[in-house]
């Protein structure tokens, strides 16, 4: 009992005191310690829960295959990718590469010829060049996934060079170097797979918004206006609209957004054909065609939606997620609220 | 009218797999045929707003450039990166490279092999990717304290202080401006919560468009200065530095942001219409159930 709750509550009412408190009192030492210290060991804790959230996944998902629980199957694919990922990061670099010095007299051309070849770089003098100028050991720009495909280039090399090595990436570097193990497994398996799973949310909005966005009350029929003219207005064909177009559109938003208050459909009806009339007949006599008014611009409307509405809604919602995470904290660092022990 | 009002039903009762179809095809055939859909972009004050703040820096100033993106938002903020890069390079500004996210490192890899050679700009003296570090906002607040304190070696694994760039850097306050490439937690918010605004360091970010609402305060207040919002934002942005680069009488390469707006607005426009088809099959349905009440 003493272990595994008081202690961690004492811990976290004293840290979260001094943290809080820190921000509020003028010594060195406190300031240091919210500014520095504490922001330290944070970073530590999070390299840990790393490791932590790995071995939690791979636990849930080798349950699920051994209990073969729903869907196991898909497990069996996240546990393999899992692995594939540790043994490209941890245990198997494929990023080596090949050092040259020392090209025997008269062979450069050759020697340049064959790194261009293998580059696949069209001018071998700017290799040449390259490796004229080289100071200490030139280091050819290609990584190769097996040592076995780097030793069949140092092959061809061999004859014309005196010192020729093969190196690796060191381990960490690796990861971040084109051409590795675990690079091409991002580019070619993680960034398509992650690409396609955002990109099918455009076949999942047009067939939801077609099946879900209805005029059934004032509030959904806002949300909709809005709704088409932010998406109109934030593409560049949203400019290209005509006044008389836009008015049309304004006009069947404002019925939709009245006819909830207006029982006659006729009289609806009447009124949104003669607006429209009057506005187009107003427009042409005007000279709208040249230099339409900015209310009939729809990224206008859309700027003034983002402006005003759009940020008094953002402003609330941010004031209060603040209050109820103040709040929270409140409870938590006085020790009010322990879910983090694993009370409910 | 009884015709009109068959072929309303059947638009607004189409199958899903034909929506898809629809939408597909109004992606993929811009994509292909960009010059069939010629769209005129016009920057936005925000995004010019960031454009003027990046141009107003000097020559061998310093910029923090944070990566925190990955694969799913990268067609709507790698092209930012690109732009961005350009712009600053082509200004000759040192740029830094920080990741929140751990997929930010690729990204920046990526985006630095991407721009740094078309510039000549050399590693260690023109740009720097220290890469990531777990901890989020807690990283955010150590670069604001003391950057070596948290990082030790580059992405690379090279010593920072055998970097000749980080030579006079200590914390954010030794930088020119800090610059976030933000698709969520940690991003924007947290550089403006826990460096930006504390140290009083102007920053702009590139963001999601569905990340727009949430940083807007944060714009109007000027927290942030502008904010290029979505691929509309990278498009517009893109149209920005191309027209500096070739007052600089610099080569341009066209972004991506630029010919993906004509698939976007299609798109959009394809949406639209099925909205508005839906409704009305909507309203003929229910007019026909005798619920003539909206």
């Amino acid at each position: 009992m003493l272990l595994k709750r008081h202690i961690p509550l004492m811990i976290l009412i004293g840290v979260g005191l001094l943290t809080l408190f820190g921000h509020f009192i003028n010594n060195e030492g406190i300031q240091n310690f919210v500014n520095n210290d504490a922001t330290q060991w944070f970073d530590i804790i999070a390299s840990f829960a790393i490791f932590l959230g790995a071995l939690n996944m791979l636990k849930i998902q080798l349950m699920k295959i051994i209990k073969k629980q729903k869907n196991w199957q898909y497990s069996i694919l996240a546990v393999i990718g899992f692995a594939f990922a540790i043994f490209a990061g941890f245990f198997y670099r494929g990023a080596n590469f090949i050092t040259l010095s020392d090209v025997k007299d008269g062979q450069l051309a050759v020697v340049s010829a064959i790194i261009a070849e293998e580059i696949n770089e069209s001018n071998p003098h700017l290799i040449q060049t390259k490796l004229e100028a080289s100071q200490t050991a030139f280091e050819i720009d290609k990584i190769y996934m097996t040592s076995e495909s780097a030793k069949s280039v140092i092959e061809k090399l061999h004859p014309y060079v005196d010192t020729i090595e093969l190196k690796s990436k060191p381990w960490g570097a690796h990861v971040q170097t084109k051409g590795s193990l675990f690079y091409w497994m991002f580019i070619n398996i993680i960034t398509p797979l992650g690409a396609t799973m955002f990109a099918l949310l455009a076949f999942f909005v047009a067939s939801a918004s077609y099946r879900a966005f209805r005029i059934r009350n004032f509030e959904a029929t806002l949300l909709l206006v809005a709704g088409i003219i932010l998406m109109l207005g934030r593409v560049p064909i949203g400019g290209l609209i005509p006044w008389w177009a836009v008015s049309i559109i304004l006009m069947f938003g404002i019925s939709a957004i009245s006819a909830p208050f207006i029982k006659e459909r006729s009289l609806l009806l009447g009124l949104t054909s003669g607006g429209i009339i009057i506005i187009i007949i107003c427009g042409t006599f005007m000279g709208w065609n040249q230099h339409p008014p900015e209310l009939l611009s729809i990224p206008v409307i859309q700027d003034w939606i983002f402006a005003y509405p759009t940020m008094a809604g953002s402003r609330a919602l941010m004031i209060g997620i603040a209050l109820g995470i103040v709040a929270t904290s409140f409870r938590i660092i006085i020790g009010l609220d322990k879910s983090f022990l694993g009370d409910k | 009218m009884e015709i009109m009002k068959r072929i309303f039903i059947l638009l607004g009762s189409l199958d899903r797999r034909i929506i898809f179809l629809i939408v597909g095809l109004s992606v993929l055939i811009p994509l292909l045929k960009p010059e069939w859909v010629n769209l005129p972009i016009r920057p936005r004050p925000e995004s010019q707003i960031v454009f003027n703040e990046i141009n107003k820096l000097n020559e061998g100033d310093k910029i923090l450039l944070s990566f925190e993106y990955g694969p799913s938002t990268k067609p709507e903020i790698h092209p930012m990166s690109i732009a961005i890069l350009k712009h600053l390079f082509a200004k000759n500004i040192q740029v830094y490279g920080f990741a929140l996210w751990p997929d930010g490192n690729f990204m920046s890899t990526e985006a630095f092999s991407e721009v740094s050679h078309d510039y000549g700009k050399k590693y260690g003296i023109d740009y720097v990717n220290l890469g990531y570090k777990p901890g989020a906002e807690a990283v955010v607040k150590g670069i604001a304290a003391d950057i070596r304190a948290l990082y030790t070696v580059d992405l690379k694994g090279t010593p920072i202080d055998d970097i000749p760039m980080m030579k006079d850097v200590v914390n954010v306050e030794n930088f020119d401006f800090v610059f976030s490439l933000s698709a969520g937690f940690p991003g924007s918010t947290e550089w403006v919560q826990y460096a930006c605004d504390p140290k009083n360091i102007p920053m702009s970010t590139g963001v999601t468009s569905i990340q727009v609402t949430d940083i807007l305060p944060y714009v109007e207040n000027g927290q942030i200065r502008g904010i290029l919002a979505g691929m509309p934002g990278a498009a517009e942005y893109e149209s920005l530095v191309e027209a500096a680069l070739k007052e600089m009488d610099l080569s341009v390469k066209p972004g991506k942001a630029s010919g993906m707006m004509a698939a976007q607005s299609i798109a959009h426009v394809v949406i639209v219409l099925f909205i508005i088809f839906g409704n009305i099959t909507y309203y003929i349905t229910r007019k026909n159930k005798g619920e003539d009440k909206i």
